[in-house]
């Protein structure tokens, strides 16, 4: 008998309202079907009614943590079209809010993984020293979420001198802690009971259904937009790509960890190289007709915005392609001979961001095959 | 008349159901405070439970229309009933319970599974998917402590050859502390897993492991049945680690300082605290266990030590 367990709308593994229907044997996962478009917004409709100027606001909002990646992704694209080339400087500041925003989303993650298999210790830890990356994020950019720093040509606030020396001293004590919390997850037997070999994405299955970000790394596909199509400061900075072979959870612990460690020695080196100079370039206000595909490394993987100009000041076309997008097909592959006890940890494994997902997606789903549990069916399954 | 009376006040005020309810809540807040602090939070205060409790009573009471309504009412209270009455069966006071000569320790051990069986038919009488599958994994677990729990206990009889708990006070009062002779040391750790197992705590918090199945059997209840099921939680905790004490930490016992006697009961609940502190962090370092990896682990490693203790006191 299997009996169809629905995982939200509303449900506490989830942050953000979507719908999962598994389909269960006793403690093991058959299958799942997935039902998104509940968090719609609309935004790139609403793109095409606004400024280039205004839409960078409205891109910040697509998503609350990875803001900057998607102000800077657009801002790239506008950039392209226009011709425009930024100054070194504002590419080292976006380079250092782009790192940061990432170690920040990696720590929230991990908490959230630690809540998931239900080590709420690990998850509290995760999150106080999280906080100090919000703290200097606040001191930089005046925001501890939202930066509002980015702008078309270069970006709006100049990073302090004196913000420089304690933003170092953070990273200095956040490595030392990561480092400690790589230690533990690699070796505390419930955590590894937990996440070995748990939620399995193969190379194969990673590459056919087009994963991206630490999700397709922790699988073994080397691909990182930061290292493989520069853009920002990358192009001068010294990084490590982190890969893991195994693709089960616990190897997305260790590539988001290990990327946090990186992502500090990527602001060092920005910080310590930081050109002086202007920090922006006045863009135009109207754009000729031109097209222009930017992408860039969210902390959830690939980023892509697509940007259509028709000599106006505002935009044709906005698309944009968020990481999640691209991610959500994995689940399918992950949940195959899973439990019930692991469903909530490999939903989270991929780092789903749902808000920025539902601004343009709508799953078909195939109407034949989907069941929903009705009041009906439940009082007859009672009273087995 | 005077027995009546006495068994009026033995049941309702001490140690039955006002004390009971007291102690138990006061102690969970402490837990919830402890674990505050343990995950560098401040925590919440520690009479944050009657808080609580007070709230869900003035909540709204609902029963989902695919329940099976009598089950899913009585269930909390007769769990409530079950976990109090332990009380009123082992010493809490002085070497005798408060009902003298009715039961030993079968009973006791009886009374402590009413709660788990009680949730178990308030999760499936709830008519939720979650309800059903929190009682599954509860069926499971169920199976996999209660062993290691009785074999532990069966090794103590042994030990002192009485079936009755006052004996094993008494033995104690007598001998010192069973808890110091090394052949009970497994099954002492042992008992303590176990019952860390039995009240639902990290990492055997399966069957209502709320990322995963929202709250188990309990996810239906609401208003003053949640209250209940919440007193039950906090009672449980006093009534499972106050038996530990009498088994192993010598129960109650009055001191006299510098000619004040202090009654047992004090003595009582220094050693239950010391025991939920115990339980307190081992539910702070540990993530959740798979129910399978659960269900192993009692019958092999736990299973081993009791059986080493179980061998060592009877040969």
């Amino acid at each position: 008998m299997t009996v169809i367990v629905p995982v939200g709308p509303q449900h506490p593994a989830l942050k953000e309202p979507e719908n999962f229907r598994f389909e269960i044997r006793g403690e093991e996962v058959v299958d799942v079907d997935i039902r998104m478009g509940y968090v719609h917004r609309g935004i790139e409709r609403a793109m095409q009614d606004r400024t280039y100027l205004h839409n960078v606001y409205l891109s910040e909002r697509i998503c609350g943590i990875c803001n900057v990646v998607h102000t800077n992704t657009y801002c790239q694209a506008v950039e392209a079209i226009a011709g425009i080339e930024i100054p070194d400087r504002a590419r080292y500041i976006r380079t250092i809010l782009l790192e940061l925003e990432r170690i920040h989303s990696h720590l929230l993650w991990a908490g959230v993984a630690a809540h998931e298999i239900g080590f709420d210790t690990l998850f509290m830890y995760f999150w106080r020293d999280r906080e100090h990356v919000l703290d200097i994020r606040e001191a930089v950019s005046g925001g501890r979420q939202l930066s509002a720093t980015n702008t078309v040509g270069g970006v709006r606030r100049d990073i302090k001198l004196e913000h420089i020396p304690r933003m170092l001293d953070v990273l200095k004590r956040l490595e030392r802690e990561t480092r400690r919390y790589l230690e533990i997850c690699s070796s505390d037997p419930t955590i590894l009971s937990r996440c070995e070999g748990v939620g399995v994405l193969t190379k194969q299955d990673a590459l056919e259904v087009c994963a991206v970000g630490p999700t397709a790394r922790a699988a073994g596909v080397d691909w990182d937009v930061r290292r493989d199509d520069p853009y920002a400061a990358y192009g001068d900075l010294d990084f490590r790509v982190v890969i893991e072979r195994t693709g089960d959870v616990l190897a997305q612990i260790l590539v988001r960890l290990g990327e946090v460690i990186q992502s500090i020695e990527i602001v060092r080196q920005a910080a310590d190289r930081l050109p002086s100079g202007p920090i922006r370039v006045d863009p135009p206000t109207r754009i000729e007709p031109n097209e222009a595909v930017a992408r860039s490394e969210a902390p959830r993987g690939e980023l892509l915005y697509y940007v259509v100009s028709n000599g106006t000041d505002k935009p044709e076309r906005v698309r944009v392609r968020t990481p999640t997008y691209g991610n959500v097909l994995t689940w399918k592959r992950m949940f195959k001979g899973c439990t019930v006890a692991e469903i909530p940890i490999v939903l989270a494994s991929i780092d789903p961001c749902m808000a920025c997902t539902d601004r343009v997606t709508l799953v078909d789903v195939e109407r034949g095959r989907s069941r929903v549990v009705s009041l009906e069916e439940l009082r007859r399954w009672k009273k087995w | 008349m005077v027995g009546v009376a006495e068994f009026l006040f033995s049941t309702l005020i001490f140690p039955g159901l006002l004390f009971a309810a007291a102690v138990g809540l006061l102690y969970i807040g402490i837990d919830r405070k402890i674990t505050g602090r343990l995950q560098h939070r401040v925590g919440p205060p520690i009479w944050q439970e009657f808080l609580d409790f007070g709230k869900l009573l003035t909540k709204e009471d609902i029963t989902p229309a695919a329940a099976q309504g009598a089950i899913f009412d009585f269930a909390p209270v007769v769990a409530l009933g079950a976990v109090v009455t332990v009380l009123l069966l082992f010493p809490v006071n002085s070497v005798q319970p408060a009902l003298q000569s009715v039961a030993d320790l079968i009973v006791i051990i009886y009374l402590l599974n009413i709660p788990a069986i009680s949730m178990m038919l308030g999760g499936y009488a709830s008519g939720t998917p979650f309800g059903a599958v929190g009682a599954w994994r509860y069926v499971v677990q169920l199976f996999s402590y209660e062993l290691v729990f009785v074999l532990a206990i069966l090794s103590v009889v042994a030990r002192v050859g009485s079936l009755s708990v006052s004996g094993v006070v008494g033995y104690q009062l007598a001998n010192g502390w069973l808890l110091f002779d090394p052949r009970l040391w497994p099954a002492f750790i042992a008992v303590v897993i176990a019952a860390q197992a039995k009240l639902l705590r990290v990492p055997f918090d399966i069957p209502e492991a709320h990322t995963e199945i929202v709250h188990g059997p309990l996810t239906e209840y609401s208003g003053p049945k949640l209250a209940v099921w919440r007193l039950v939680y906090c009672v449980e905790t006093l009534a499972v680690l106050g038996l530990l004490v009498n088994l192993f930490l010598g129960g109650p016992v009055s001191h006299t300082i510098a000619g004040v006697t202090i009654p047992g009961v004090v003595d009582f609940l220094v050693k239950v605290f010391a025991l939920l502190l115990v339980t307190t962090v081992m539910r702070n370092v540990m993530a959740r266990l798979r129910i399978d990896r659960a269900l192993r682990f009692f019958w092999t490693y736990g299973l081993l030590l009791v059986a080493v203790s179980l061998v060592l006191v009877v040969v």
